[in-house]
């Protein structure tokens, strides 16, 4: 299976972004998935596409690269003198959207509920302001909720979206599921309908159980627990047909054709074996990687050599040539040892990487996807000209 | 409490912390607090999970993962004297649902956790444990966790878990008792957020913080008798014949790259040190990255003469 599909084409970067409505950017944190996810909405822009990064991350970390200051609700498109001075021709466009997701909760209610009655007493319940954090992945989905609407505007070529940082790689796609798993449990049904457990003898057995746990939270609280969440749910229930279409709907946008998914890696072994778990998990839910960003690589700058070959000939000529340039006074034996000490240490960085990422470069290659290696830089890249330089990278490096 | 941005190897610097602390003649307990564990493959070659009851290793160093449905289990039967069907409830995958939607109890559970572990005493009457060190979750999600007490007392007027609350808040709020250890890295993002980190805390939550781990600083490229020898590298004819080894302009980009990050850390040990007005302890870059016992070594020496600077 694994030639056969190894022995299609792989899509490009361009052509990835040429093909898509949304590329979609996963990854563990820390490894600069928000760079790279604004690196490739500056690609797509240098391609002429019209392109909205969006970011999940409550930092202001893409608002930080792109220079732009604090982003609101709204998208906020960068200047076109400075798009054109990063070789975007007239007609691309790159905007930035730092998601508020409480309020894309806030409206996902606002849009479901069957009256303003019904939408004031889920707002207002002291539950609901919990809920976003509570449920797993409830924040991650209304940030896919978000991509959705965005994805509806004409105005818009591609959506690169930056997820946030998950403990479990799927949590935005798999939030409705869970969500709606959890209002239709039984649990939560016998809270709602305590006559549906009637004639259960097993389950009644748990119930008195159940309601007896939360009695006593309740008593040790002094919450009107068991009222709160009553309330909540019931409020809900009468919006769960609606919420579970549009649950499916945005599942199909983000399972379909026309979303690709990328995913970045930081250096050395811990990371890219967090990445090899994100991937797992990606193919278990049989979403397909378009592609893999080794981002932060060390990189050899030369001619590829063997350290272990790195002759005693060689150091005396290199303390040869620091004295001749620098005097007999500079100590050019010791300043030789050291120098060739470091291309050794650098040399084991770059075989450590390279490493790391192979195995894991070999599966997405192997199923059709590309495989970039962002190196290192000497310095931080928080600017446009850093961002620059990378969407370069993503654009020149071809598929090996 | 240790705490910092994902990705800044807070629980490496934990269970440095722990083998510091026995080096230090102290028994310590190491408290993880997220789904995983991740501590038994540091502390030792048999990575066997430690779980609730926990596991003890080589110097009498001991770890556990505090999970909150065992917590909440533990303290309804021992505060509250509810019998076991308690447990069986729990258990179950519906009850559970319902629980994970329930806001605060998590860290609440937790932190009563902590607090009973601090009240443990050993055959003598003397503390069960010298020191916990508590893993706990990222900034930001770390704020939230150790607030919540203050949040419940505040919230609930009377009953056993307001007065239950208020002991694990007395707890975090005593010096002499808590400290609050943010873990950086020496970069742009987890400066600033160490930074908010460190300001929050001193404006609202009420925890001491004394000082902030920088973890992962590179060393010098170069020895400090040869300081300029990337620069002397790069001055080198570019056509120098060296047999069997790279040429100078190679050895000259090497040593650039490795001398960039080097400043880039300088600079944000720098910063991070002035945006919190507090002493910065420096551990090592270890290139290899922190697999087990033998890196937590070296951490442990470098957290111990960071104490003595």
């Amino acid at each position: 299976m694994r030639r056969a599909r190894g022995a299609a084409q792989p899509l490009e970067p361009a052509a990835l972004l040429r093909s898509r409505r949304i590329l979609v950017c996963v990854g563990c944190g820390g490894v600069g998935k928000t760079t790279v996810a604004a690196a490739f909405g500056l690609l797509g822009a240098r391609l002429g596409l019209r392109v909205l990064v969006l970011t999940i991350d409550p930092a202001k970390r893409l608002a930080d690269a792109l220079g732009v200051g604090a982003l609101g609700d709204e998208p906020r498109p960068l200047p076109p003198a400075l798009l054109a001075r990063l070789g975007v021709p007239p007609e691309g466009r790159l905007s930035a959207l730092v998601l508020d997701m409480k309020r894309t909760f806030d409206d996902l209610v606002a849009r479901f509920a069957r009256s303003d009655a019904e939408r004031e007493r889920i707002l207002r319940n002291p539950l609901y302001q919990h809920v976003s954090d509570a449920l797993a992945g409830s924040a991650e989905y209304s940030a896919m909720e978000k991509v959705y609407q965005l994805s509806e505007s004409e105005d818009v070529d591609l959506i690169v979206v930056d997820t946030p940082p998950a403990q479990h790689a799927l949590d935005f796609l798999e939030a409705p599921e869970r969500l709606l798993e959890f209002l239709e449990s039984p649990v939560v049904r016998l809270l709602l309908h305590p006559a549906f457990a009637a004639g259960r003898t097993g389950f009644r057995l748990f119930q008195r159980g159940a309601v007896r746990v939360l009695q006593l939270l309740e008593r040790a609280s002094g919450i009107g627990f068991l009222q709160d969440i009553s309330e909540f749910l019931l409020a809900f229930e009468g919006m769960s047909q609606g919420f579970r279409e549009r649950a499916r709907t945005v599942k199909g946008l983000l399972s379909g054709p026309r979303t690709g998914y990328v995913l970045t890696t930081g250096p050395g072994a811990d990371a890219t074996a967090q990445g090899c778990a994100f991937a797992d998990r990606l193919e278990e839910a049989g979403v397909g990687l378009s592609g893999l960003v080794a981002n932060r690589m060390h990189v050899w700058p030369g001619a590829p050599c063997e350290p272990k070959a790195f002759t005693e000939d060689g150091e005396r000529a290199l303390a040869r040539s620091l004295a001749r340039v620098h005097g007999a006074s500079y100590p050019a034996g010791a300043a030789a040892r050291a120098a060739l000490a470091l291309a050794r240490g650098y040399a084991a960085l770059v075989a450590r990487d390279a490493g790391a990422i192979g195995p894991l470069a070999e599966r997405v290659r192997a199923r059709g996807g590309f495989v970039i290696r962002v190196p290192e830089f000497d310095r931080d890249v928080h600017d446009l000209d850093g961002l620059a330089a990378i969407a370069g990278i993503l654009a020149q490096e071809r598929p090996r | 409490m240790v705490t910092g941005k994902g990705g800044t190897g807070k629980t490496s610097v934990v269970a440095a912390l722990g083998f510091a602390a026995t080096r230090a003649g102290r028994r310590a307990l190491l408290v993880e607090t997220g789904r995983d564990e991740n501590l038994p493959r540091l502390l030792s070659h048999d990575a066997r999970p430690a779980g609730y009851a926990g596991r003890t290793y080589e110097g009498g160093l001991r770890s556990m993962r505090s999970d909150p449905y065992e917590a909440l289990a533990e303290y309804l039967r021992i505060q509250l004297r509810v019998p076991g069907v308690v447990s069986r409830v729990l258990r179950n995958r519906g009850f559970r649902q319902l629980m994970d939607a329930a806001p605060g109890w998590r860290e609440l559970i937790t932190l009563g956790k902590v607090w009973h572990l601090e009240q443990q005493k050993d055959a003598r009457g003397g503390p069960l444990h010298d020191l916990l060190i508590v893993d706990a979750p990222a900034t930001g999600h770390g704020l939230t966790f150790l607030d919540v007490p203050r949040v419940v007392v505040s919230a609930v007027r009377a009953g056993p878990l307001r007065r239950h609350a208020g002991a694990v808040e007395a707890m975090l709020k005593d010096p002499r008792d808590t400290l609050l250890l943010p873990v950086a890295l020496p970069e742009e993002l987890p400066a600033r957020e160490t930074a908010e980190l460190v300001q929050r805390v001193r404006e609202g939550v009420g925890i001491a913080v004394d000082r902030v781990v920088v973890n992962a600083v590179p060393a010098p490229p170069f020895p400090p008798a040869l300081p300029d020898l990337d620069a002397r590298l790069a001055a080198l004819p570019r056509d120098a014949a060296l047999p069997g080894i790279p040429d100078p302009a190679v050895l000259a980009r090497c040593a650039a790259h490795l001398r960039g990050r080097f400043e880039l850390a300088r600079e944000y040990v720098g910063r991070i040190a002035e945006w919190t007005a507090l002493p910065a302890v420096e551990l090592p870059w270890l290139p290899e990255g922190v697999r087990g016992p033998a890196e937590l070594e070296r951490l442990a020496s470098a957290l111990l003469a960071g104490e003595r600077a």
